[in-house]
Parts: C-alpha cells; structure tokens; sequence
C-alpha cells in the first residue's frame, strides 16, 4: 500500500496532505483543534526539556503549595511539581492513545473488510468475535485482564486496543458491504482486478476517509481512559505521572489542594475538545460525498 | 484461428431460486465474427445481462451453468481456471458498463485509476501515465494531461463514459463488451459516442458485443444483430436482414413498436399484448406463443427448431422453418 501511495502523491501537483491542511485552517473549529492538538504533542515530544522540575523528584519541604511563581500549578503532598507531571503525564497518554488507536484501526481495517467482503460464514464469525468483545464493560475487561497479569502501561494499552477494534471494524465491514456490490467495483472486477488488488486500491481509500474521523474522535475516549483506569489504580504505576494518577492524587486532598484536581482535569478536557474539533473538521475536508462542495 | 473471435454453443444458465431454478438462458448460440461489431437486442429481463456476465465468468453466486460452451480466440471460457479467467478481463475481453456515474472509485484520480489497471505491465508509472493521456486523448478528452489529475466528479457523465470506453481499449482488448453504453446519456451525447466508439473500433480492430435497447443504434453501429427473447435468441442475422425482413414475429413486433417507424400520427404508441413467461414454468411450446400474433398449433406444443432463413439468417421460429420449405 505505502508504493501505491506515493506513487498517487507524485501525480497530484497539490499533495492531497496538503489540500486537506488548507481547508482545515480555514475553518476555525478546524484550526482550533489543531492548534491545541499540537501544542499536546509538542508539549509531549519536547516534555523532557519544557519540565520545570523533575515530575518524581520528593521535596517534602515544599508539599501541598498552592500555585506560585516557583511551581506555576502548585505542588502534591510530596512536594511533586505539579505542572511537571501533567506535562509527563500528557507524554503517557499519548503513548497510550497512538499505539491503541494504531493497532485497533489496523486490526479493525483488515477484520472489517475480510467481514465485508469475505463469504457469509466468516462474517458471521467476525461479527460474533465483535459483539463478544463488545458485550464486556471495559472497566470489566480491564480488571480481568489487571488480575491475570498486573497493572502495567502494555495492559492499558492492550485492553483499551481489545475494546476499541470492534468500532472500526463495524464501521468498515458496513462500507465494504455498501461498496463490494457497487458497479465500479464490478467494472474493475472485469478489468481482471483480483479481490486483494480491489481490496487494496479501491475499498480502502474509500473506507479510510470515514476511519480517520471516527479515529480523531475517538482519542479523547482513549486518553479518558487511561486515565479512569490509572484513576482506579490499573493503569500505570505510582511514580509516573499520568493524568489519572493526578486526578486521583488530587481527588484525595480535594480540600486541601483542590488545584492539583483541576490541574489534571484541564488538559484532559482541552484534549477532548482538540480532538474532537479536529475530527469534526477532518470529516468535512475528507468525506469523499462532501468533495464536491469543496 | 477460427473465424469468430466468439462463439456461444447451446449456453443454458439456471438461478437457484426458492420457486425451483430459473432458466435464465436456455440454448443459446451467439456467435461474434472478428473485426465485427454484434447487437443485441431485447426487452428488460431477457437475459442479456446474463449472458455477458456469464461470457466474463463474473455470475452470481446461485447461477448455474446447464449445458454449453463459450469458446472465446480458441479457448473455452468456462473451462478455465479463475486464475487464467483474471488473466483474460481486461487484457483480450473488456467491459464497457451502462451507468457512466457508477462506473468509476469516487475517491481516486481518474489518472491513478487509468495507471492503476496497467498494473501488469513493467513499465514505470510515467510511461503509464502518458499511455493514459493517449487514451484520454483518443476519445476526445480535451486536455488530457490536465484532467488525469482531477476526481470522477469534475467530469460531465458523456465524459466519464468515454474514459471507461478509454480504460477498457487501453490494453487493445480483442474483444469489448459494451452494456448498454449510452442508454444513460442523452441523444445527442449517444450520437457522439457511437461515433467514436465506431472509430476507435476500426482503428484497434477489435470486436464489440453491443447491448442496447436502441433498435436505432444497433442499426446505426453494427453488422449483425441478435434478437433475444425470454433467455432465447430467437433470431441473428446481418442488420439488413433481420431490420429489413424479419423473420420471427417478436422481431417484426419489436420493429413495429420503435418510435422511429410509426409514420403516422397517433395517441398512443403501439405495444406488444402480454408479458415475458414465467422463466421457472415454462410453457412447452415456443415462449413468445401467448404474445405472438401468428400462433398456430405447433407453436403451443413444439419447441421450434434453429431455422437457416437465408444463409447468415438464422431465426427460432415454426414458421421460418415453413419458409424454407415453401
């Protein structure tokens, strides 16, 4: 797939990267998403020189301060910088939330279109696997998998990755069904395509524009998440900060310090909106039925 | 080398249906001399589509092969394997489809597509890309290398159907199969198309397999014409022949309901009495005898035989076979 791609690339005389970046500057809830969903991921390439402080260093001199020009967001009862660690703590949610989204929309991509496309035996097979992995809560799922093998990063991500295959691939068995029977895809069957090729070159860059939205979407729930889970003690472990464990510091000492709640509940919220403002934009940049109108 | 690039022997095709099987075609021969260009003639539900489905072997699942042969430059269709099938679609047989809106990926470039189904060639993605402009070039797209770049949605549909008719000539297929190609267009674009569709077929050589519900195209654009009927060809023969002396009386009913010939004025346009039969009961004699308006005894209870009218004539009818013995 990746030769075909840039051989489509060397044809356009605007990349198609590009023309999408265009239209999404231009529209302001489009451009707002993207300012703030760099401004995360450079918060999180760039974490280990922006840091103020070291995010697990004790300081117990300095615990439970409120806000101040020596530690802008305050400090935990053990003298944690509080800023620092929802810094490093934006790095562990992305971590989560790339390889999970990643994986999940590969896995659902290749079980969606073999559903979609494949005989009615295996569809149903694929379909049942789906709703099994459906029919379990999360949270459910998550403790499940928490008690077989212990709390770990690789745990979250694999669960949460578990959970969410069944999203992308519904959503792409449904349009390869939609397609398979429409007749550009029978006139390329006569052209002598065989099922990979058509599979390949024309099902999926008509699924993957659909996929990319819901993806956007869906990253927020994704760092949500992690956070519930680490919030409950199954995500990561104690010394690395992530927005759950801050949350859940936070929620302890709430009469205290009830800053360092609202220091982990921000990003998460500013997160979700990015995204959220991103995909909605994405989705009317990149559905091919809206093409036109551009 | 046998003289026709095509030749369909005793073709019968069934679907599988929750009523019995459905005898979609029954004993069909068509026969596609090269360098020709064959109409097919017929009413919604006579079987053309199944016949060229079953020619590119691209049936539906329930649909059943009877009996028959479909011998195509020397070799039999149906006895191949899907690999050696695949080989065949889009090098030496290709398709042109009725719907020129449908016809293309909405969300490919038409140059990526037209690149795309070279793909067994080994030359580089510029010498396929230039091949393409040709092409586009050759059915009168202005600009060709220009319009590579642009979305099946930025072309008028007279357009996207000249780039299909461009994609399925690109590998000089020896023979195209044209379904329905301009019922989608409006009269004038249809004239344009067939014009071209005509040069180009003089020019490459091929044969085309031309389906179309338009007694005037058919006679404009082809040589010979087969007129089929409720799964049957009922008569083939040269244009001249089978327009201007039909043999079978669907044929002559057909001709008598196209707009094109009624020279009087009149309120309402002449129709043939009675519908198709009931492909899965069928009725013993000859399946046009309910409708027909020339019926005798023997149509009822015999099944009329293959009857040469004239050499090259050929029609599936009693009395054709009266003729000959008169």
């Amino acid at each position: 797939m990746a030769i075909t791609e840039t051989k489509s690339d060397s044809f356009k005389t605007r990349g198609e990267f590009a023309e999408v970046l265009h239209h999404l500057v231009r529209d302001p809830l489009g451009l707002t998403g993207l300012i703030i969903v760099s401004l995360i991921f450079t918060a999180a390439i760039f974490a280990d020189w922006i840091v103020p402080y070291d995010p697990i260093a004790l300081n117990i001199k300095d615990r439970m301060q409120g806000p101040s020009m020596n530690h802008l967001m305050g400090t935990d009862q053990l003298g944690r910088d509080t800023l620092s660690r929802v810094i490093m703590g934006g790095r562990i949610a992305l971590q989560v939330a790339l390889p999970t989204i990643g994986g999940a929309i590969t896995i659902g991509v290749l079980l969606g279109m073999i559903a979609g496309f494949g005989p009615r035996w295996l569809d149903n097979l694929i379909i049942l696997f789906f709703d099994t992995v459906r029919s379990f809560p999360t949270v459910m799922f998550a403790l499940a998998v928490v008690a077989l093998v212990g709390p770990s990063l690789t745990t979250v991500i694999f669960v949460i990755m578990m959970t969410s295959i069944p999203t992308y691939g519904r959503v792409v068995r449904t349009q390869t069904l939609t397609l398979r029977n429409s007749e550009f895809i029978l006139a390329e069957r006569s052209m002598g395509a065989s099922v990979g090729r058509i599979l390949a070159v024309h099902i999926l860059p008509n699924v993957l524009g659909p996929l990319a939205v819901l993806a956007a979407m869906d990253i927020p729930t994704v760092v949500g998440l992690e956070a519930g889970l680490s919030f409950l003690g199954m995500g990561v472990k104690p010394p690395t900060p992530s927005w759950g464990s801050i949350l859940n510091d936070g929620y302890s000492l709430i009469r205290n310090t009830p800053w360092i709640i609202i220091a982990g509940g921000v990003p998460l919220i500013l997160t979700t909106l990015g995204f959220t403002f991103l995909g909605e934009a994405l989705r009317d940049v990149v559905d091919p039925k809206l093409r036109g109108r551009r | 080398m046998t003289a026709d690039i095509l030749k369909i022997t005793d073709l019968s095709i069934h679907y599988d249906t929750p009523r019995g099987a459905l005898k979609a075609l029954r004993h069909v021969n068509v026969s596609v001399p090269r360098g020709k260009i064959v109409g097919v003639v017929g009413e919604s539900g006579c079987g053309k589509s199944t016949l060229i489905s079953t020619i590119i072997r691209l049936l539906a699942n329930n649909a059943k092969v009877a009996s028959g042969s479909i011998v195509f430059d020397d070799q039999d269709l149906l006895a191949l394997s899907e690999t050696q099938m695949r080989g065949l679609r889009g090098t030496d047989i290709s398709m042109v489809f009725q719907d020129p809106m449908q016809t293309h990926n909405p969300v490919l470039t038409i140059g990526r597509q037209m690149t795309d189904i070279q793909y067994r060639d080994k030359s580089t993605t510029a010498e396929k890309r230039n091949r393409a402009a040709d092409m586009l070039a050759l059915v009168g797209i202005p600009d060709p290398v220009q319009r590579l770049d642009q979305f099946p949605h930025e072309f008028s549909g007279g357009m996207r159907q000249r780039i299909a008719i461009a994609m399925a000539l690109m590998a000089r297929p020896k023979l195209l199969i044209a379904d329905e190609p301009t019922t989608a267009l409006d009269a004038t674009l249809e004239v344009q198309i067939i014009k071209r569709l005509h040069e180009l077929q003089a020019e490459i050589g091929c044969s085309i397999l031309f389906i179309s519900h338009h007694l005037g195209v058919i006679a404009e654009l082809c040589e010979e014409v087969v007129v089929m009927y409720a799964g049957e060809v009922v008569e083939q023969g040269s244009v001249r022949d089978v327009f201007h002396s039909p043999s079978h009386p669907y044929t002559k009913a057909l001709l008598d309901c196209d707009p094109g010939h009624i020279k009087e004025k009149t309120r309402s346009l002449p129709t043939i009495p009675g519908e198709i039969p009931d492909l899965v009961n069928l009725p013993a004699g000859c399946a046009f005898a309910p409708r027909c308006s020339q019926v005798f005894d023997a149509c009822r209870s015999n099944r009329p035989a293959w009857n040469e009218c004239k050499p090259g004539h050929h029609a599936l009818c009693h009395l054709a076979e009266t003729e000959t013995v008169s």
